[in-house]
């Protein structure tokens, strides 16, 4: 290599340390839209705004006395946390913010490893985590940590397997596992002239898919079961308290801002956007900003949704994950499939959009007849409807000052 | 000893280290933790032979499905049950078999492959793999699937619990030493035409 | 690449079925679901049409050479799907009435018969184990079945067990054989291991534990442990797939590798095979003798003629086409005889069984009133596995005889005088159950027995076929003789 080492430093710094702001933000933010949504105030105390609350309540997390239950079962106890922050930070590795910067002298891509199998490492990465919820679960040795810890790894794996076919479809339309390849994919549209080619519109499904397979995948309301905390206390982290617990906190929070990358980078174009033709030395700005932005637009849908909806059930949830969205997510990998080999075949694009949007269709016509039905089977209800419209008996709102306030003090 | 040589030893004794583990430690949810990081660490050679994907692959599949479904059948069955100690009496017997196999293979391996130097290894690339699998091999891959379709279904037949509607069975056969179904002359009678459940009762030169 | 559909037409016929049969398992209801048995019954005949026709066109190469149809892969073939059709008839009523997991059980019936028609045909290592593991994994869960009985449960755990330790071993040899030779495919193997590489001892090894793999598939003596209790805990007719499909399937497995890939080191496996040989047939004899139950009797039999058809593979040396033709060939002809005489003997088996339950050899006592036809066709079948004269048995251990005649060793006659002195001590039990069916009395409340059409159609037509065969061995003898391993290119 003939770049100077100060250069791969600075990449890894400056992905990391603008991770980590932007979970501090999401922190804060959280608190303050949740809040609004139910007519309270929200922290409001540290700072402008309450913005430095996060930073406040981290400080008091990290003096807090951590005391190690009798029961639990070291190291295991000890490392589950470690393992979850670690995956959470490993896994934005392959995620660029931007395209090439040029900054004293030197141009390199803001990303810290650029792999040719980057959309494997996120899998990857994903499935370690799954070891540190189940883990914590199990080392806690006590009834509720268990369940929790059962749940949502079965939750988990089930959910990797839709979000894995989702990204395959990805990778079969962008012909490369290769994150900068499928963000170079999405450029230009080959479709409609001068619109951007973000993957969500040809593979709207597989998007669907991804984007309800992140929310369970970061154990996010309203499939948070594996914390439901109105039946299993705290879930999986109960036994929890101090850093330790802050570390749960934060891979949970690191969680959706990884997420928000992903299906930014993979569906959304990244960092492409316009770049209204300004000079060099100042575009490279925009990409940053665009990337951010659609970012912040997932993390606040996280936000909303946790305001919005409550908590499924857990039998609904895996009938959703392995007879809605599996099945969706394979037949829209052989559509997308399809479509690529008949470019190769030479097939018109109009022949090609008629057969996918007829393929759409046939996807549609599943989700709406076939799914319901067969949740409705699973379920022992039969006739109830297959998506929980939130019951006005159960308004969210008290559960989520409950919520809130176990997360200030823990 | 290169850098490479370096990173290829200390992954290779994460990877052996933690495999004796798997098969010494007493504790059943441990061993498969340790399977896991022995997984994992085999994962790492291939990443150190160059091959990326199959490495991504290896901690895909084996550590994020197989060995999580692990655990997670041992919480559903017996890692509730706190400290179990996994004691085998035959631990001498399987030392002594472990001990000769490895010394026979050792003895075997190291004058057949030792001194031998590879040029630089490079893994394959993800177009090689996938024309090896769906092109070179698509005959064995296709059987292949046949193969798990058959493993799903049986394994959901072996799982099944509830009496569904063809997976009725009449009676439960258990197993009696002696001639059970002497004394019970009037059993089969009484099942009428599901017979087949019983017939292993008068079960002969056990 | 272009796909030679018709070469593994009887394999797609078997694939299509098995999904069909799926599907309408999961259409049909109730009764209804026994329809699913002639609808793989029509998919069998359809495979063996193409098999048929397969004949006439061999030897064709597909797969750039992984595969193989030659006249010894469409014999195999037309060996398993005969049995496959024997066996799904003398299923049929034996399932329907045991209200199992009717659909399941033909799908994985036919997915293990798929594996089975790939074997003789497979000519790299990775097909032949897949092949293989085919073959075994719905076997295991066939096996075990009948999940509330105890002792299903227990013959599938055990029969799981050594499977997948036999797998394991097979596995590290054939990464052994391909670390070594560079190539799956096994007349790569065959160049190299004629080369430099015969003689590492690294490699000889790995050649002995791909060996020992099918070892245990032919239940061969070190690995037989699994047999007797997995066929008498396994419901019957997949105690009679295992005794001869399976079994076969092995065979056609150790064939094709040992006569093709490994045959330029034959003189290092096959006096080893060789002793197995003796070792086989000399156990199984023995511990059948003390054998109560009529199944687990079988079991040490079907053991026992595992190790008659092992001697020819003690005969093989490197080199040597005149020698190894005739072993593959007597293998062949004692499988099909084999088949013919063991699956009539389960189906008589199962007419028996299938309703009283009954299954010690006292049981039997007083078939011949009740029901003639099951009683003579028992007789027949056994005097054959004897190998009486007037039955083909007595021309499939004549096959043998002759193999080793080719060329005289004193190893090759060591391996047929024990053949001989078995069969003598055979004739003790088989004859054993043919008094207790002819010369004992029924018991009191013995009801007499009304076998089910197909089944009694199958023991027939095998009945008919054992007599015809040993009349005019011709019939089967000359077809095989002009049977020979094709080159993959």
């Amino acid at each position: 290599m003939d770049q100077p080492l100060w250069v791969p430093i600075f990449q890894t710094l400056v992905v990391f340390v603008y991770f980590l702001l932007v979970t501090a933000v999401l922190i804060w933010a959280e608190r303050r839209v949740v809040a609004r949504m139910q007519h309270r105030v929200g922290p409001n105390r540290v700072g402008p705004f309450g913005a430095l609350q996060t930073l406040v309540d981290g400080a008091k997390m990290f003096f807090k006395e951590d005391p190690t239950p009798g029961m639990v079962n070291n190291p295991v106890y000890t490392i589950a946390p470690l393992v979850g922050v670690i995956a959470g930070f490993l896994s934005i590795a392959v995620i660029p913010l931007g395209f090439d910067v040029t900054l004293f002298g030197e141009t390199f891509p803001l990303v810290v490893a650029d792999l040719n199998v980057g959309v494997l490492w996120i899998l990857a990465m994903g499935s370690i985590h799954v070891y540190s919820v189940f883990l914590a679960g199990w080392s806690s040795n006590s009834p509720y940590p268990l369940l929790g810890g059962i749940r949502s790894s079965a939750q988990m794996v089930s959910y990797e397997i839709a979000q894995g076919l989702a990204v395959a479809s990805v990778v079969v339309y962008a012909g490369s596992l290769r994150i900068s390849d499928i963000i170079a994919g999405q450029q230009t549209s080959t479709l409609i002239e001068g619109m951007p080619g973000w993957y969500a519109i040809p593979l709207f499904p597989a998007f669907l898919v991804f984007v309800i397979g992140m929310v369970a995948e970061a154990g996010r309301p309203p499939f948070d079961l594996a914390e439901a905390e109105g039946e299993l206390v705290g879930g999986f982290h109960t036994e929890y308290s101090g850093m330790r617990f802050g570390m749960f906190m934060l891979a949970e929070f690191m969680n959706v801002v990884t997420m928000s990358a992903i299906v930014v980078t993979l569906f959304l174009g990244g960092p492409n956007g316009p770049t209204f033709g300004l000079p060099d030395a100042i575009a490279w700005v925009l990409p940053i900003l665009w990337f951010s932005l659609k970012m912040i637009g997932f993390i606040f849908f996280f936000i909303l949704l946790r305001g919005a909806l409550p908590r499924y059930r857990y039998d609904r949830l895996m009938s959703l994950g392995w007879k809605v969205l599996i099945p969706i997510a394979l037949v829209w990998v052989l559509v997308t499939a399809g479509f690529v080999l008949l470019a190769e075949e030479g097939i018109a694009t109009t022949v090609r959009l008629v057969l996918a949007g007829a393929a759409g269709l046939l996807v549609l016509a599943l989700l709406v007849t076939a799914g319901p039905a067969r949740l409705a089977g699973a379920s022992d209800r039969p006739k109830r409807a297959p998506i929980p419209t939130p019951a006005p008996d159960r308004a969210p709102a008290s559960r989520h000052v409950e919520r809130d306030r176990e997360e200030v003090a823990p | 000893m290169t850098a490479h040589d370096l990173v290829f030893v200390i992954v290779g004794l994460v990877t052996a280290v933690s495999a004796i583990l798997v098969v010494t430690s007493r504790h059943l949810m441990h061993a498969a933790l340790y399977l896991a990081l022995t997984l994992t660490g085999i994962g790492g050679v291939f990443l150190v032979l160059g091959a990326g994907f199959i490495a991504l692959v290896q901690v895909v599949v084996y550590v994020g499905a197989v060995a999580v479904l692990f655990l997670f059948g041992l919480m559903l069955t017996r890692a509730p049950i706190g400290r179990e100690a996994l004691d085998s009496q035959n631990r001498g017997l399987g030392l002594a078999v472990a001990g000769a196999l490895f010394v026979l293979l050792a003895a075997l391996i190291i004058p057949a492959f030792g001194g031998e130097s590879t040029a630089e290894v490079t893994g394959p690339t993800i177009e090689a793999i996938g024309i090896a699998i769906f092109a070179d091999w698509v005959l064995p891959f296709e059987v292949l699937s046949m193969l798990l379709l058959a493993a799903l279904i049986g394994a959901i037949l072996l799982a099944r619990r509830e009496a569904g509607e063809s997976g009725t069975e009449a009676e439960v056969t258990r197993i009696e030493m002696g001639e059970a179904l002497a004394d019970e002359p009037d059993r089969h009678e009484a099942v009428g035409t599901s017979a087949p459940a019983g017939e292993l009762g008068a079960g002969g030169g056990r | 690449m272009a796909i030679d559909w018709l070469a593994i037409a009887p394999e797609v016929a078997l694939t299509v079925t098995a999904l069909l049969v799926l599907a309408a398992d999961l259409a049909l209801r109730g009764d209804a679901k026994q329809l699913v048995n002639p609808l793989a019954m029509i998919g069998t005949v359809v495979a063996i049409v193409f098999a048929v026709v397969l004949w006439a066109e061999a030897p064709r190469v597909a797969f750039e050479g992984q595969y193989v149809v030659d006249s010894f892969a469409v014999a195999f073939k037309l060996l398993f799907l005969g049995t496959l059709l024997a066996i799904l008839a003398i299923s049929a009523r034996y399932f329907a009435e045991g209200r199992y997991f009717q659909g399941e059980y033909y799908f994985l019936l036919l997915t293990a018969f798929i594996g089975m028609l790939l074997m003789p045909s497979a000519r790299d290592l990775l097909v032949l184990f897949i092949a293989l593991e085919t073959v075994s994994v719905p076997a295991f869960v066939m096996v075990g079945m009948r999940k509330r009985d105890l002792y299903s449960s227990e013959a599938a755990l055990k029969f799981f067990l050594i499977g997948v330790l036999s797998a394991a071993l097979m596995l590290f040899g054939m990464s052994m054989v391909y670390g070594f030779t560079g190539t799956t495919r096994l007349e790569g193997i065959a160049q190299a291991l004629a080369g430099d590489a015969g003689s590492v001892p690294l490699l000889l090894g790995s050649v002995m534990l791909v060996i020992v793999g099918f070892g245990f598939k032919i239940s061969a003596v070190p690995f037989h442990f699994w047999a007797p209790d997995t066929y008498a805990g396994s419901p019957l007719p997949v105690a009679a797939m295992l005794a001869v499909a399976s079994k076969a399937a092995g065979f056609a497995g150790l064939l094709t590798i040992a006569f093709v890939a490994f045959e330029p080191v034959a003189d290092v496996w096959a006096p080893v095979l060789g002793v197995l040989a003796i070792l086989t047939m000399t156990l199984g004899n023995l511990v059948a003798l003390q054998q109560r139950d009529l199944i687990r009797l079988l079991a040490y039999s079907s053991i026992a003629q595992a190790g008659y058809m092992l001697i020819p593979f003690g005969l093989a040396r490197p080199g040597a086409e005149v020698v190894n033709q005739a072993a593959v060939r007597a293998v062949l002809f004692y499988l099909i005889a084999y088949a013919v005489m063991n699956v009539g003997a389960f189906a008589v088996a199962i007419g028996v069984n299938r309703r009283t339950g009954e299954r010690s050899i006292r049981d039997y006592a007083g078939l011949g009133t009740r029901s003639p036809l099951l009683a003579l066709a028992m007789t027949v079948f056994l005097l054959s596995l004897g190998g009486a004269p007037l039955t083909v048995g007595l021309w499939a251990k004549f096959a043998i005889i002759e193999a080793v005649a080719v060329e005289v060793t004193v190893f090759g006659l060591v391996m047929a005088s024990f053949l001989v002195v078995n069969s003598v001590i055979a004739f003790f039990y088989y004859l054993r159950v043919i008094r207790e069916i002819w010369f004992e009395p029924a018991a009191a409340e013995a009801p007499r027995l009304q076998p089910a059409l197909s089944l009694s159609v199958v023991v027939v037509v095998l009945m008919v076929g054992t007599i015809l065969l040993g009349v005019l061995p011709g019939l089967v003898a000359d077809p095989t003789v002009v049977t020979t391993f094709a080159t993959g290119g």
